[in-house]
């Protein structure tokens, strides 16, 4: 694929980050004072990810994984190490006026908002650094504020509205000018679920609408299988995956997770169980069990037929499992 | 009007909307520094002049010493109202990212907030300039004299904000930066004249002190406003250089401290 055509193309691109370590207690601080020792931490290690326009892709790993450095580096916020970086055949780190034009980021964690004044203050203030026309800014909150119903909470002061209401104005903000590529920095943290729920609803219909690049990282693995087509997986700062869901979804072996509740407790070493990698629960009320994909339908009544089973369940997160099982391997 | 003016604009309106959300924390704004000056200068120096048996100190009587301290106050309201605690908070935190996305820089945006607070400072120096007038402490009030002294300001609150702004951009380095603009507000104030006016300085450190920034925060810009003894365009000159001077050295800070900038929080 022709470098052109890719939203965003690295190579070999890493990021170093000098770090000061201080020994413990009063006497380490008085050391510090005349002496510090500092280490070189590689955040992100030589890597290389080319990502087509239109596309959804959730970075995912563990706290400290590099994700977040990556998304930094994206934007422009931090300065690579080594390596080279297009995106949309800028190199963030000049920080083209052009470039950030055509680029949004919204933080689950940092505000882009005014606090002290209603969230349309701060619209109208963004209408200005985009040179937003006066008419298509009014056309594009309208649009958005309907979207996200919003539409009350635009004249509120920022410290007042919900966590919710706030994230979904963050949103409005970000998507005002039109940006080509969204990234997305754990977008829905602290919110309720009917809220995560409408934020995933409302960011599903806009690319739909609009097929701008959505660079997403979120814990929440739901999120992840409802918004993402492709996943890449980066821990301690190297990519371990590159694929689709499904491809992820697949790491783990042809598998599928079963739970089964029964009425009365039921014995470990039952003959149906224990081939299954049976995980008891509730003083053997409930097991967990490990099932082949081929083999389900067939188990499944096996064991409805001869177990006083009163409900089952089969897994609902397998991205979470694939990540948690990685996470456990890695020791991450 | 150009797109980027009615960026200017818009951030300047925001940030006095800003400045305006809280009623008494605004109301402070304008009338605390004439309380200050009354409970603290006024008093301070009546009773000195009083225990000195009403004698003239460095050739100033009471009735100079009160009107130069009202016009230091005056000076200090128009020119250096500002100070760079948010921007060393807004780096250390990681506050600064969304202004490295926007297509409108830091500076421009802490330029535009510089501007919406010196509209207020403007309002209250106001206040204090009647107030001080009415109760007699300025012996005579020449306009000229007044709009050479504001000229001055202009150019004082510039190297101020760009002096603030390199203190504040030290926040790349240092976890804080309070102590540096304290020292620094500090040794400002004992050298510009702001605590005590330079004529109570021997005169071989005043020369010597003629050729740093110091004087030309206050004292030259009172004493314009008091006495239009200053030369304004050598003042204006020796203000333009060290803005200059400041400026290179807010560009450079800016340029080396980004490299360290790591985002924090996000």
């Amino acid at each position: 694929m022709m470098q052109s055509e890719l939203a965003i193309f690295c190579e070999n691109l890493s990021k170093n980050f000098r770090i000061y370590q201080k020994k413990p207690g009063l006497w380490g601080s008085i050391q510090t004072l005349w002496k510090r020792e500092f280490i070189e931490k590689a955040a992100v290690k030589p890597l290389n990810l080319e990502i087509r326009s239109g596309e959804i892709i959730g970075l995912l790993g563990p706290n400290g994984a590099g994700k977040t450095t990556l998304m930094k580096m994206f934007t422009g916020i931090v300065i690579p190490t080594a390596g080279q970086l297009r995106v949309l055949g800028f190199e963030p780190a000049k920080r083209d006026l052009q470039f950030r034009k055509k680029i949004a980021l919204v933080m689950g964690q940092k505000s882009q908002l005014w606090w002290d004044i209603p969230a349309m203050d701060s619209l109208q203030l963004l209408m200005r650094y985009y040179e937003i026309p006066e008419k298509l800014f009014q056309e594009r909150v309208g649009y958005l504020a309907k979207l996200l119903e919003v539409e009350s909470q635009l004249q509120v002061h920022v410290r007042k509205l919900s966590l919710g209401e706030r994230m979904k104005l963050e949103l409005m903000a970000c998507l005002l000018h039109d940006p080509q590529i969204v990234f997305l920095d754990e977008p829905t943290i602290g919110l309720d679920l009917i809220a995560q729920r409408k934020i995933r609803e409302f960011l599903l219909n806009y690319h739909r609408e609009k097929n701008i690049t959505l660079i997403l990282t979120s814990h929440y693995m739901a999120d992840v299988t409802a918004l993402c087509q492709r996943i890449v997986l980066v821990m301690n700062g190297e990519k371990h995956f590159d694929g689709s869901i499904r491809a992820f979804e697949g790491l783990m072996g042809q598998e599928k997770y079963v739970k089964f509740f029964f009425s009365e407790p039921q014995n470990e070493n039952h003959p149906l169980l224990s081939p299954l990698h049976p995980q008891f629960g509730n003083h053997g009320l409930e097991v967990e069990l490990r099932v082949p994909e081929d083999k389900l339908k067939e188990v499944c009544a096996h064991i409805l037929k001869e177990l006083p089973v009163t409900d089952f369940q089969t897994e609902k997160m397998p991205v979470e499992r694939v990540m948690q099982e990685l996470m456990s391997r890695t020791g991450a | 009007m150009s797109s980027r003016r009615l960026m200017w604009i818009q951030t300047v309106k925001v940030a006095l909307s800003n400045l305006l959300a809280y009623r008494v924390n605004f109301f402070l704004l304008v009338i605390g520094p004439a309380l200050v000056f009354f409970f603290v200068k006024y008093s301070l120096w009546s009773s000195i002049y009083e225990q000195q048996g009403n004698r003239e100190l460095a050739g100033m009587n009471r009735e100079t010493m009160l009107g130069y301290q009202a016009m230091v106050l005056i000076v200090s309201l128009l020119a250096q109202g500002h100070n760079s605690t948010r921007l060393a908070e807004d780096i250390r935190l990681g506050r600064i990212t969304a202004y490295l996305m926007y297509p409108f820089s830091l500076f421009e945006f802490h330029a535009s907030s510089f501007i919406a607070l010196q509209a207020v400072q403007l309002l209250t120096s106001a206040v204090v300039f009647m107030l001080a007038l009415s109760l007699g402490l300025f012996a005579k009030v020449n306009l000229a004299f007044i709009g050479q002294g504001l000229i001055l300001c202009c150019f004082v609150s510039i190297l101020w904000f760009l002096i603030q702004y390199c203190i504040g951009l030290m926040a790349f380095w240092l976890e804080q930066t309070w102590v540096m603009r304290v020292l620094f507000q500090i040794v400002a104030q004992f050298l510009s004249g702001s605590i005590l006016p330079l004529e109570f300085f021997p005169d071989g450190l005043r020369n010597i002190l003629m050729y740093s920034p110091f004087p030309y925060l206050t004292w030259v810009p009172a004493r314009a406003m008091l006495t239009g003894e200053e030369s304004l365009l050598y003042g204006t000159g020796i203000l333009m250089f060290w803005i200059v001077c400041a400026a290179l050295l807010a560009r450079l800070i800016w340029k080396k401290g980004l490299t360290m900038y790591t985002g924090a929080g996000m």
